[in-house]
């Protein structure tokens, strides 16, 4: 089932890859530039709307026609919004969180993805196909075998049944993804490893790895996101309110009989500000850096 | 090290990919085992599970409209949702893949709205959809266009969550940017040659030698889609008049507030059938459009 | 579930590897420990509750204070955001550790009650005589001598409104006593006073522009609590009085349907469900920005209300024969695996108390105990004099008492998927897609295939 997504071999006989040819002429690029332009703003529109927002008191929200200025700027929405909420202490129990999933992602994954796309065993492809189609079940419908599994161990309400599965590879996309890297690498590079003697994990950590930054970035960043985001999974397994993630103080914003729209919004805000950083930084390595490293070469 | 170089590649190989296939085997298959146990049980949660046979999957077919009713609103989410987002992400990855002065900076802003956290992300969108102080009545008043009810009339709320899901077009397009950036060089140059224009280029270099990443993006996008939920949790609670009653919606009500667990995995089975009837289709379709050069699986 | 060969003791020690990698080992390992004691296992109490931030902070608070008045009782607080409350009860139960104690979803309550999960009270009734002393419609029964327990607080509905936009609109401040009630078309010409489009327009004046209302007279209360007092208020209901039989399509009952759905579409003093937007401003930011001049909605509103300073009166509802309102709220129970019966429900009569929580105070709650709603000393120390609205007491105090009646959703079985049908269908109405009549005609077979009638009452 996943022959065909391989990645064209081309490269593997090519010089390095890089950018398409420049665009030529100050004509193109002022075009290109146009439709960068043009294409942020709605991008960028409903982000600007919930700044605005987070900026507004209540009042104002609602108001009809609806207006873009805040009079007068409400910053006690955030002051509120982060007192209301213990955000520094999930704040760390989503890095906690993050750390141990991160590494155990990029681990297993690899590892399997490695062993997946350059050596040679039986069945392989069968298992790989197996595998990949956990990614087909609803994630509502394992929840309770799978709560009862932990509770069983008695691990419900630590971070262990968030954390441990991910050092198992279940972030399957990312085997998915991985293995389709790890394909385009030539293999003159590990057989020349193999033939001074090197172990397939040396090869792993010493070749494959490095060469895979790119990937690897992509793979983190997903999967950083998905933690960040996650809510079903802390809700599931957490019982103290100390334990509890950035997602689920988000969540505490959305009462039973009132929404605190000015503080959901900053909340959200300042929920979303450390992962464009993260982005920010990781953006050159993950796609620039596809490039850079000539791999293909 | 007595075992031939064949023999101790192959323990590595199994050694290396053992971690995943224990985690498939506690954390996917034997929960999914369970389930499809459950599922021929009567259980709701408290009680003892008495065994029915496949009496919740004959219920599902002649006695629970709401059964089809979300199966059609996800299949027409599914349909208008992927092609939407594929389009834009691609156009999106190959105007950001121009070498241009200030690329990062436009990256992280095309990057943004796959970020939002998507419970805030549905948040922020019951407000731009709101009729009367949202955003997008404004703008549409504003270009002159008629107010639209977005996701509170039945027959443009799933075009409005379409809508919305498509502003989330980032990650498709990272992978599309990587994508693009893997196309050799060479290859622009050999049509660069021939006295080719950038039509040419696109046809017959970008396009091809995207196909196996769009195709990977299609797949990854239609199991997402299949799946979607917090839209209708957070936004619509599957209206009005359940237009918007998502397959996994339905199935999480059906486990969580009716207590229904048999039921629902019942219905967790055949959805996951349908996605694996879809994706079997797509890969089956795949070797007309997806190119690839000859196998080098080792 | 456990053949994947890994021993609990294997299980730590990777997970201790997969922190240690991390670098955060002392962090996370502390967070792992001591989850033996959660769940209500044992130990100290486990309290589980939803509500906002701001509910959150009292709670925690009153648990503290109930500790040091108790010897250092210890409670944990189990707080759960309330949009996956019953996913995580569920999961809690199916794992068998429930709390001790919990906020519960009405549906949820008797599901777990008829299968013994939740502790009877009524063999604790003489023990405990505080418990007998509450509202009648504040118990759910689940059987003869069955008692699951009382309301978390008293849910009552007001009709709240802006009282500067009365002056404006010159309208006197609305009836504040059951016998002074609104008819229905004094409601309605309220609401039209109080609507006004972009060019200072009433609906019932030539050119008034219903696509440009800058203030609306009032929300149309199709569904819910709002609804369900004017049906009762029309000698309507939704089923009959034993719960087997669909009654919403009596005459009074679509009458009132008919009257509701008027407001927005022939006297065009309410907006649309579009219009209004899904989950968007409360009460207390519609009266505040003027943007509806009054709406029915429950006590709870109370608590925004008084804290965003908007200038507001209460009032009884408007009535079409008598004057009613509708009482009702979701269940707090005590579960029947717990260790401390009586522990658990000494906390219970303690945090009902308005002695103890703010809440009471603050206007989310409104108590459960006779004494609150009769004797004016006991109501002084719950409605503040300088917090609380002038006439809450006739408006709501007594109303409560007098003109209350019970949500018919605290009493029917199979609640939960009978509102999966009939929410649609009142939906449907609301956004003008058929006559009542029509829509309660097509919704009777469906809902009526749900009803399994209604959980027993009992005199105490």
């Amino acid at each position: 089932m996943t022959a065909v997504l391989e990645k064209p071999e081309v490269a593997a006989t090519a010089p390095p890859a890089s950018r398409p040819l420049a665009p030529r002429g100050v004509g193109k690029k002022l075009l290109v530039y146009l439709l960068l332009i043009a294409g942020a703003i709605p991008t960028l529109l409903p982000l600007v709307w919930l700044v605005r927002s987070a900026l507004m008191d209540s009042g104002q929200i609602f108001v009809s026609p609806p207006q873009w200025i805040p009079k007068p700027f409400a910053w006690d929405n955030f002051s509120g919004a982060l007192t209301q909420v213990p955000f520094a202490r999930y704040f760390l129990n989503t890095l906690i969180i993050e750390a141990g999933v991160l590494v155990g992602t990029v681990l297993s994954c690899s590892l399997a993805a490695f062993s997946f796309a350059r050596l040679r065993w039986k069945h392989k492809n069968l298992v790989f196909g197996i595998l990949m189609s956990g990614v087909m079940l609803p994630y509502a419908v394992t929840l309770i075998p799978t709560f009862l599994f932990w509770q069983k161990l008695g691990l419900v309400n630590t971070y262990v049944p968030l954390i441990l599965p991910h050092w198992f590879g279940t972030g399957v996309f990312n085997i998915f993804l991985l293995r389709q890297f790890f394909l385009s690498i030539p293999y003159e590079l590990d057989e020349s490893a193999y033939i001074d003697g090197a172990t397939p994990l040396q090869v792993y950590w010493r070749i494959i790895l490095p060469l895979s930054k790119p990937a690897l970035a992509v793979v983190s960043v997903f999967t950083f996101l998905g933690v960040w985001n996650d809510y079903l999974g802390p809700l599931i397994y957490l019982n103290d309110s100390d334990k509890y993630t950035l997602a689920m103080g988000l969540a505490s914003f959305q009462g039973t009989y009132t929404a605190q729209w000015g503080y959901l919004m900053a909340a959200a805000a300042v929920v979303l500000l450390p992962i464009v950083l993260l982005f920010a930084f990781a953006q050159k390595y993950f796609v620039e850096g596809i490039a850079l490293t000539g791999l293909k070469g | 090290m007595a075992s031939s170089p064949m023999k101790q590649e192959a323990r590595w190989g199994v050694l290396l990919a053992l971690p995943a296939i224990i985690g498939f085997v506690a954390f996917t298959f034997l929960p999914m085992i369970a389930s499809a146990v459950i599922s021929l049980t009567d259980w709701t949660i408290g009680a003892a599970p008495k065994f029915v046979g496949f009496a919740n999957y004959t219920r599902m077919f002649t006695a629970d409209d709401s059964f089809f009713k979300s199966l059609w609103a996800t299949l027409y989410y599914t349909l208008g949702a992927v092609p939407l987002l594929l389009i834009v992400a691609f156009a999106v990855a190959l105007l950001l893949n121009q070498p241009v002065r200030g690329q990062g900076v436009f990256r992280v802003i095309y990057y943004l709205p796959a970020i939002v956290p998507i419970v805030a992300n549905s948040m922020l969108w019951i407000w731009l959809f709101n009729p009367d102080f949202g955003l997008l009545n404004t703008l549409t008043e504003k270009a002159g266009l008629p107010r639209s009810q977005w996701i509170f009339d039945e027959s443009t709320a799933i075009p409005s969550l379409i809508l919305m899901s498509v502003w989330g077009f980032g990650n498709v397009a990272v992978i599309f940017l990587a994508g693009l950036q893997g196309v050799p060089r060479q290859l622009y140059e050999a049509i660069a040659v021939d006295g080719g224009g950038a039509w040419r280029k696109f046809r017959h270099i970008t396009l091809p030698m995207m196909t196996p990443t769009i195709f990977y993006s299609l797949v990854t996008s239609v199991i997402g889609a299949l799946q979607v939920f917090v839209q209708a949790a957070v936004m619509t609670e599957g209206g009005p008049n359940d237009s918007t009653l998502f397959y996994i919606y339905y199935l999480y009500r059906t486990a969580f507030t009716n207590n229904e667990m048999g039921y629902a995995s019942a219905l967790a089975w055949v959805l996951f059938l349908v996605i694996m009837a879809v994706t079997v289709v797509l890969f089956r379709n795949s070797s007309r459009w997806v190119y690839y050069e000859a196998g080098s699986t080792r | 579930m456990t053949s994947s060969g890994l021993t609990r003791r294997q299980l730590l020690r990777t997970g201790g590897v997969a922190v240690a990698a991390a670098g955060l080992g002392p962090a996370v390992l502390a967070g792992c420990g001591g989850s033996d004691d959660a769940g209500g296992t044992g130990g100290p109490l486990s309290f589980m509750y939803w509500g906002s931030a701001f509910e959150k902070k009292a709670i925690d608070e009153m648990l503290k204070k109930y500790g040091k008045e108790h010897d250092g009782a210890k409670v944990d607080p189990m707080y759960v955001p309330v949009s996956n409350y019953p996913t995580k009860v569920s999961s809690l139960v199916a794992a068998n550790t429930p709390p001790d104690l919990a906020y519960l979803g009405t549906g949820q309550m008797y599901d777990l009650a008829q299968k013994d999960l939740i502790l009877n009270l009524f063999p604790y009734l003489d023990k405990y005589p505080e418990l007998k002393d509450r509202l009648p419609s504040s118990y759910f029964w689940y059987g003869k001598d069955k008692l699951a327990a009382n309301q978390l607080a008293m849910g009552v509905q007001i009709l709240y409104y802006n009282t500067d936009a009365f002056k404006a609109a010159g309208i006197d401040p609305a009836p504040f006593t059951a016998d002074t009630a609104w008819s229905w078309d004094d409601f309605v010409q309220a609401a039209d006073k109080l609507t006004v489009d972009q060019n200072g327009k009433h609906p019932s004046e030539d050119g008034f522009d219903s696509g440009k209302v800058k203030q609306f007279g009032t929300i149309a209360p199709i569904g819910g609590a709002p609804l369900y007092s004017l049906l009762r208020s029309n000698g309507g209901d939704m089923v009959n009085e034993d719960g087997t039989k669909f009654a919403l399509d009596s005459a009074a009952a679509i009458d009132v349907l008919k009257k509701v759905q008027d407001l927005i579409y022939v006297h065009r003093v309410a907006p649309s469900p579009a219009q209004l937007g899904k989950n968007a401003p409360t009460t207390s930011v519609q009266l505040q920005t003027k943007r509806v001049g009054m709406i029915i909605d429950g006590n709870w509103t109370l608590l925004d209300l008084m804290e965003s300073k908007v200038p507001f009166g209460v009032a009884v509802l408007p009535k079409f024969k008598e004057p009613l309102t509708m009482t009702g709220g979701a269940a707090g129970a005590i579960f029947a695996k717990t260790k401390h019966p009586e522990e658990a429900i000494e906390l219970y009569l303690y945090y009902n108390d308005p002695e103890h929580v703010d809440l009471f105070k603050d206007g989310l709650w409104a108590p459960l105990q006779k004494k609150y709603y009769t004797d004016q000393a006991e109501i002084d120390k719950w409605v503040l004099k300088d917090k609380y609205p002038a006439n809450f007491k006739t408006a709501v105090v007594d109303t409560t008492l007098k003109n209350g009646v019970t949500d018919w959703g605290q009493q029917i079985k199979n609640a939960d998927r009978i509102h999966q049908v009939l929410d649609p269908a009142l939906e449907q109405i609301s956004l003008n897609k058929g006559a009542p009549v029509d829509i309660v005609k097509a919704l009777k077979p469906k809902m009526q295939a749900l009803l399994q009638g209604k959980w027993p009452l009992q005199e105490l």
